[in-house]
């Protein structure tokens, strides 16, 4: 397993110097950073200003050579310059990362949690009108886009406080600015209160999906010949629903959640904004539209690496879970 | 100037519109509203003379009170072009001192808490004197003296501190303020009286003078540059140029928090892309003392989620770009009161003369202007939550400034009249108008594009009018979104026919008229050229006499006018928000904001 582990993460350093060097030459072809500088501001920059700038963020060396010095720079620590005055890149990065984490980590165990347990209820119980309700109640969820549907919980929050005369929930950012020098209690339950709502909105829509897939992969475990048999040699039901069906049909999920976390890592974008985490989606809003080179690398180099790791977390995973796989 | 609004931030305003017409369905909130432009203890505001005075009231000490920056400030030196922006100077000017202050009318008043008296004392040469308040100190006891007024000079005059060689590679060493107007036309600044009287000689005159050591751009501590750079103290006036690079780069890179302020709040706290916290300073030494407990300037970056936040008193203010449905959320706040105000950002058509027919026919561009219908254009947008917009009628000066002349209707552009418009081109022997229009050559007009950013309603609206008004006389447009990144790219390289987008004017008006409407000037994108608009700027910035200044500005207007290059539509309306229990707040729509006067904010009495 560890010469797999160790071959896996070989083969992928190619895949992101490719990744990274395409995307380069887009997100450098993407726009003109130094046009932006000089017709953004008012009064205009002076021609000394816009000439330095375009040397900063070395808008007029060719773009081969710039990524060259940015790969370089990366495998020290340097991330190259932001188009954003004063902005470390890597420091930038790893706060928004930790922002996004502390958000979706919550969000995706409690979806993960629900989705096994509806989606094994949902298969087992299926075509009653429990297995009717959740299906309804996943479909429901799917269809809902983000943006209303987090707007919409805005608005329950705001009732909920009303009605209990509290400043419990939050609608913007982690905490409240505030509550520095209070209890150490006082600042836990604003945490908790700021991060409910997108934990909400986050979690639902990753349970939707997922539930899906574990009644879909439950039900065609159930019907398949080892299980029959498994119940015909007179084992309890719940030894045949555990052991046997549902280590199995949590196979596909794996690779499903694995991934999908992996993506939302990488900025759950519209919750992040209406919700005014910093996190990584805003990163990637903010580099695209100000056509930020060096921020937007940072960005798909962490994303990518999450993607990856996750990915390759997942293969293992079946080794754990389905006795045949065996990496040697 | 303010990013425009994303595809994404739309879709998410219109889901909050949504859902808040479903809320409203259900609840029978909602006080203090109408329909005017503004509610309860803003209404005022309006009223000829009030913009200043309005929603006074006493207060009582105590409160928290969280107001909205749309952005985060990442450099902290607002003479810095880098750091020039508008979150920057609303935060900056609650710690750091400025002589002038734009006010809510878009006049200015001298801050007396700095200088008990700022005059011109003698024309030839002009001659200013600042007699600085005996009381005036910085929060670590230093008095301010004529050497903060010293460093701010020589810092800003483009000279004494150059801007980085290019041989240097991180860009750093040097200088690079984010204009030199004014301060390159100084010849001396002495200090006398114990450092509290200075005397400014100028080697050329200039009439904005009231621009200068303030309107947005406050005073740093020069006894911290000189004291981190080894220079001598209290001797600003022989620091070496890399000594106040070091100075300059220290305010760039340090919030307030680091180094004494002299305002009526202290920075206590700053959290990147989060909040600032102030406090009020136990050593501010002016009139009004602050009687907030605490004032609090949260980032929230989107603004469809302000008028949210400001209905589950997460906040207290908001300033966010006015809209159909923003402006209806918040009249459904109960205990909030609002104003819509006429900014100084204005909306306009620009023609670009680079494009060879419309450079070279005047009344191509005469009977085009004509032809537009500015009414439609408003009522079809902005007039949809503010019944009160107006057409602009002049480049320099928007109404209530003491400059103000209207220039533009009485020549009928704007006016949507077809038929004085198809005079222009008849007159001018062009073919084909009213169907295909063809130029007096026999070469065809257009099609043109005309441009505007992505995802902005209201601009596409404007195209849209745009279009089928010219189609009226034969002149055939397209329309043409710019990606949201590429404005800078289109207007620098000249990649448009018609555009559209707004200037920010200011009270100190020649400046910008020189960036934008002189040969090769900075904003000048268009490419207009006017040998007597050139010298009438020229000489409007080099008046000690600024009503003259007007005169000359408005006469190179005229001019301007007539040559149809620039049509210019509305002033964008301003919208501040505020909770009643709060006072003082005012829509001050200059390069300063609402926190102007924060020492006079707090809960009411």
């Amino acid at each position: 397993m560890l010469a797999y582990t160790v071959r896996r993460i070989l083969v992928s350093i190619p895949v992101l110097i490719a990744s990274t060097f395409i995307v380069f030459l887009v997100v450098v072809n993407a726009g003109d950073p130094v046009a932006n500088f000089a017709t953004s501001r008012q009064p205009p920059p002076s021609k000394a200003a816009v000439a330095a700038f375009a040397r900063h963020i070395h808008a007029d060396e060719p773009a081969v050579q710039r990524y060259w010095n940015w790969i370089t720079g990366v495998l020290h620590g340097d991330w190259g310059p932001s188009v954003q005055p004063n902005l470390d890149i890597g420091h930038d990065l790893f706060t928004r990362f930790r922002v996004t984490l502390t958000l979706v980590a919550a969000a995706m165990l409690i979806a993960l949690v629900l989705a096994v347990i509806f989606g094994v209820f949902s298969a087992i119980r299926q075509y009653t009108a429990a297995d009717y309700t959740i299906t309804f109640f996943g479909f429901l969820f799917l269809a809902m886009p983000v943006f209303w549907f987090a707007v919409l919980l805005k608005q329950a929050g705001i009732w909920f406080n009303e009605q209990t005369g509290s400043q419990f929930l939050g609608t913007i950012g982690e905490k409240s600015p505030y509550l520095e020098v209070d209890t150490t209690w006082n600042q836990f339950t604003d945490r908790i209160g700021h991060l409910a709502l997108p934990t909400i909105t986050l979690a639902l829509v990753s349970f939707a999906s997922w539930t899906r897939y574990t009644r879909a992969s439950m039900l065609e475990v159930l019907n398949s010949d080892y299980v029959r048999l498994a119940r015909a040699k007179g084992l309890r039901r719940r030894t045949v629903m555990v052991r046997h069906a549902l280590r199995t049909a949590l196979i596909p999920l794996a690779t499903v959640t694995a991934l999908d976390i992996a993506i939302i890592l990488g900025g759950a974008v519209i919750t992040e904004t209406i919700f005014q985490w910093h996190g990584m989606g805003e990163m990637l809003v903010e580099s695209a539209a100000t056509v930020d080179v060096y921020r937007t690398m940072a960005w798909l180099l962490l994303s990518a690496v999450v993607v990856i790791g996750f990915n390759l977390l997942a293969d293992l995973l079946y080794a754990v879970l389905d006795p045949r796989i065996r990496y040697d | 100037m303010r990013a425009q609004p994303s595809a994404l931030t739309r879709g998410l305003a219109l889901a909050a519109g949504l859902v808040l017409a479903l809320a409203a369905c259900s609840s029978s909130g909602g006080g203090g509203s109408s329909d005017k432009g503004s509610s309860a203890g803003l209404s005022s505001c309006n009223t000829q003379g009030k913009a200043n005075t309005c929603n006074s009231a006493a207060t009582k000490s105590g409160g928290t009170f969280t107001y909205v920056l749309e952005k985060n400030i990442q450099q902290w030196n607002v003479q810095d072009t880098n750091g020039n922006t508008f979150e920057n100077a609303e935060a900056l000017e609650v710690v750091l001192p400025q002589v002038f202050v734009p006010l809510p009318d878009f006049t200015v008043a001298l801050n007396k808490d700095l200088v008990t008296s700022a005059t011109q004392t003698g024309t030839s040469p002009q001659t200013l004197v600042y007699k600085i308040n005996p009381k005036a100190v910085w929060n670590d006891g230093t008095p301010v003296t004529a050497d903060d007024f010293v460093y701010y000079w020589r810092t800003n005059d483009g000279k004494d501190c150059p801007p980085p060689p290019a041989s240097d590679s991180t860009q750093t060493k040097g200088c690079l303020p984010q204009s030199t107007a004014g301060y390159d036309r100084i010849k001396s600044v002495t200090g006398s009286d114990g450092g509290r009287t200075v005397t400014v000689v100028m080697a050329k005159p200039f009439s904005d003078w009231k621009q200068l050591f303030g309107a947005g751009y406050p005073l740093y501590p020069a006894h911290i540059a000189e004291k981190l750079s080894g220079a001598k103290a209290g001797d600003a006036a022989h620091m070496t140029a890399a000594q106040m690079t070091q100075g300059w780069q220290y305010f760039q890179k340090n919030p307030p928090t680091k180094y004494p302020t002299a305002g009526p709040y202290k920075m206590t706290q700053w959290v990147d892309n989060d909040h600032a916290t102030f406090e009020p300073d136990p050593k501010w030494w002016g009139a009004t003392k602050p009687s907030l407990q605490r004032l609090i300037f949260k980032v929230i970056s989107d603004a469809t989620q302000e008028p949210i936040a400001l209905r589950n008193n997460e906040v207290q203010a908001i300033y966010p770009q006015p809209e159909v449905d923003l402006v209806n959320q918040v009249k459904s706040i109960p205990n909030v009161t609002y104003n819509i105000g006429n900014g100084l950002q204005w909306e306009h058509f620009d023609l670009n003369l680079h494009n060879p027919v419309l450079g070279k026919y005047t009344a191509l561009r005469q009977a085009m202007f004509t032809a537009i219908s500015i009414k439609d254009i408003m009522s079809k947008t902005v007039a949809q939550f503010d019944p009160s917009v107006k057409q602009l009628g002049n480049h320099n000066y928007v109404p209530g400034q003491a400059g103000y002349q209207d220039l533009v209707t009485a020549t009928g552009q704007g006016s949507g009249d077809l038929t004085k418009a198809k005079k222009y081109l008849t007159d001018a022997r062009f073919t084909g108008v009213g169907t295909a229009l063809k130029t007096p050559d026999g070469q065809a007009v257009g099609p043109f594009n005309c441009r505007y950013t992505t995802g902005n309603q209201i601009r596409q609206s404007e195209c849209q009018i745009l279009q089928s008004d010219l189609a009226n006389l034969g002149v055939k447009v397209t329309i043409k979104p710019i990606g949201a990144a590429d404005l800078g790219t289109v207007l620098a390289g000249h990649q448009y026919d018609i555009i559209v987008f707004a200037w920010v004017a200011s009270p100190f008006p020649t400046a910008n008229a020189q960036q934008n409407w002189v040969t090769g000037g900075g904003g000048n994108y268009g490419g207009y050229s006017d040998k007597q608009v050139d010298s009438l700027i020229a000489q409007a910035v080099g008046t000690t006499d600024q009503s003259k200044a007007a005169a000359l500005l408005n006469q190179a207007d005229k001019i301007m006018v007539d040559a149809a290059y620039v049509l210019p539509l509305y002033q964008k309306p301003t919208f501040l928000a505020v909770q009643t229990r709060f006072v003082n707040m005012r829509n001050n729509s200059t390069n300063v904001g609402p926190p102007y006067n924060t020492a006079e904010w707090g809960l009411k009495k």
